[in-house]
């Protein structure tokens, strides 16, 4: 082997040196401190947690948060597993095109899309049109500064999360196994059920676990097509901060934020991982 | 059979069909700002009764616009050279250093990119109005270098684990210095890596919202936040313009990933 010839390096470690100095003074120092601050503002003690967790104003915003998030995730993915599907057996030149337009979305600014899903969404826009022209309503429904608004821009920008990844683990299935199914009998939709799903739930427990966390903290979306009678959990530590100075509650929303995330990433590091190596 | 798309019989179709449908559903959002954005209704009416380019007009002349696009190009292009060069010195340590717990690093590097922006946000937020660094060009870079540097390092780490390193190693056998090696081997070996860090470190700037909006002054906002102002005012088809101009942008970038990645495969 040569690599005992090669002359000797140093660990390497020194190389990594900024990078590590930027992140500990620009990330690491700033976020603790902030969490800091929701246990000593106003004064020393867990105030801003009861407060948090006893009024029922943001009682509405856990509420909101979670259930967009739930529904996101979930429309997602019953959207996703038939895309990913279709996609990972496709012939080459269909799914290239599919596949495209996923990533052009995906990487299409946010507010451009934001903009679009207000500007379509809107009492007086294209989709309250179109559903008038068809004569399925007749008043225009309300779909902006609602949750129906945030859940509709938000499964637009979580999709291509969804399939992507999804698509992946469908293809490593072995086509074999799904014969063997059929020979064994199976109906198609016994396959699907019994075979196909059981095979890709890691794929989609995993996928729905990073929509879901991504939800949770989503600012841009629900704060444009929310409203602020509709507040999530990301609009409520911005407002605290910036509108109202109060950076004792700033932090312990940020810090419950963070907990539930890191929390729900755990979870994915210690069971869904290895499942996947199993 | 059901991963045999010729055997799937009928529900060859379904699942076409929601392909079909979802891939409108992804696309003609799109198209339909680019459409308004040519089109004369103020309030946005579509189809729109007939066509103009007035929008377009009011934006180029109207000096906020301007100055906040190139404040974003600028900061775009600090970020991009930055985020690069700290992503290719942490992936040679993670790659090809000998220390341990580089798995630990490596999962460290990646934080800024699983948390939540807002927080991260909020956070350096505090920290800039005790630095006075808030409303400024430095702020700004610092802030999207934390957000871009994980992209960076994971796609210079992946070009850097398919480079054998016993290629740099032989050109230290005949007579390179390991410096040599770095530049003058290993570096072009995986340009790919960093021309596609480079780009994504440059768009993940160029597009960033929540820092930027905490980050921003009245004197100095970027891009998107100068879209995010004009949003909460009204839904101005001025706004159509831009975002099908950015939309243009990402088209070409893309292209250029694609031929990139090509490029690489050859």
């Amino acid at each position: 082997m040569f690599s005992a010839a090669a002359p000797r390096r140093g660990s390497g470690l020194g190389f990594a040196m900024p990078a590590i100095l930027l992140l500990a003074a620009f990330f690491v120092i700033p976020v603790v401190f902030l969490l800091t601050r929701s246990v000593t503002e106003p004064q020393l003690g867990l105030q801003n947690y009861a407060t948090l967790v006893g009024s029922s104003t943001y009682a509405k915003v856990f509420f909101n948060t979670f259930f967009v998030a739930g529904v996101v995730t979930l429309v997602t993915v019953l959207i996703a597993f038939p895309v990913a599907w279709a996609l990972a057996i496709m012939p080459a030149r269909w799914s290239a095109v599919v596949f495209a337009i996923i990533l052009l979305s995906m990487w299409t600014n946010l507010l451009a899309r934001t903009y679009a899903w207000m500007v379509l969404l809107q009492q007086t826009g294209l989709i309250n049109r179109m559903l008038k022209a068809v004569g399925l309503i007749d008043q225009p429904l309300q779909l902006t500064n609602n949750l129906v608004g945030v859940t509709i821009g938000m499964v637009y920008i979580m999709l291509p999360f969804m399939i992507l990844p999804l698509m992946g683990v469908i293809k490593k299935i072995d086509p074999a196994i799904l014969q063997a199914a059929a020979l064994c009998g199976a109906t198609r939709w016994q396959a699907l059920t019994r075979v196909l799903v059981p095979l890709a739930t890691p794929g989609i427990a995993s996928g729905a676990l990073m929509v879901f966390v991504m939800s949770l903290g989503y600012f841009v979306t629900p704060s444009l097509l929310g409203g602020t009678a509709n507040m999530m959990l990301a609009e409520l530590i911005a407002q605290q901060v910036q509108s109202l100075v109060n950076w004792g509650m700033g932090g312990a929303a940020a810090f419950l934020l963070l907990l539930v995330t890191l929390g729900l990433y755990a979870v994915q590091l210690r069971f869904l991982d290895r499942k996947e190596a199993a | 059979m059901l991963l045999d798309f010729n055997k799937l019989g009928a529900w060859k179709w379904a699942l076409s069909a929601i392909c079909a449908v979802m891939s409108l559903f992804l696309l003609l959002p799109i198209l339909f700002i680019v459409a308004l954005s040519f089109g004369n209704s103020r309030w946005l009416i579509f189809p729109p009764p007939g066509w103009t380019l007035k929008w377009y007009e009011e934006l180029f002349a109207d000096p906020r616009w301007m100055g906040a696009a190139l404040t974003s190009a600028k900061i775009g292009v600090i970020v991009m050279v930055i985020s690069v060069a700290l992503g290719l010195l942490a992936s040679l340590a993670l790659v090809r250093g000998t220390f341990k717990g580089r798995e630990v690093l490596r999962a460290f590097f990646l934080t800024p990119m699983v948390l939540p922006v807002v927080i991260v946000a909020v956070a350096l937020y505090a920290a800039f109005l005790r630095l006075g660094l808030n409303g400024t060009l430095l702020g700004f870079v610092i802030a999207h270098v934390i957000v871009a540097l994980p992209f960076a390092i994971i796609t210079i780490t992946g070009a850097l684990e398919t480079f054998d390193p016993a290629i740099e190693d032989a050109a230290i056998l005949c007579g390179a210095s390991p410096w040599e090696a770095r530049l003058r081997v290993t570096l072009p070996g995986i340009r790919h890596g960093l021309f596609s860090a480079a780009i994504f470190s440059f768009l993940i700037s160029w597009d960033e919202v929540v820092l930027a909006i905490f980050m921003a002054s009245p004197s100095l906002q970027t891009l998107p936040v100068k879209v995010w102002t004009t949003l909460r005012q009204d839904l101005t088809p001025v706004i159509a313009a831009a975002s099908t101009l950015l939309v243009a942008l990402t088209v070409l970038l893309m292209i250029a990933a694609a031929v990139l990645r090509k490029g690489k495969s050859e």
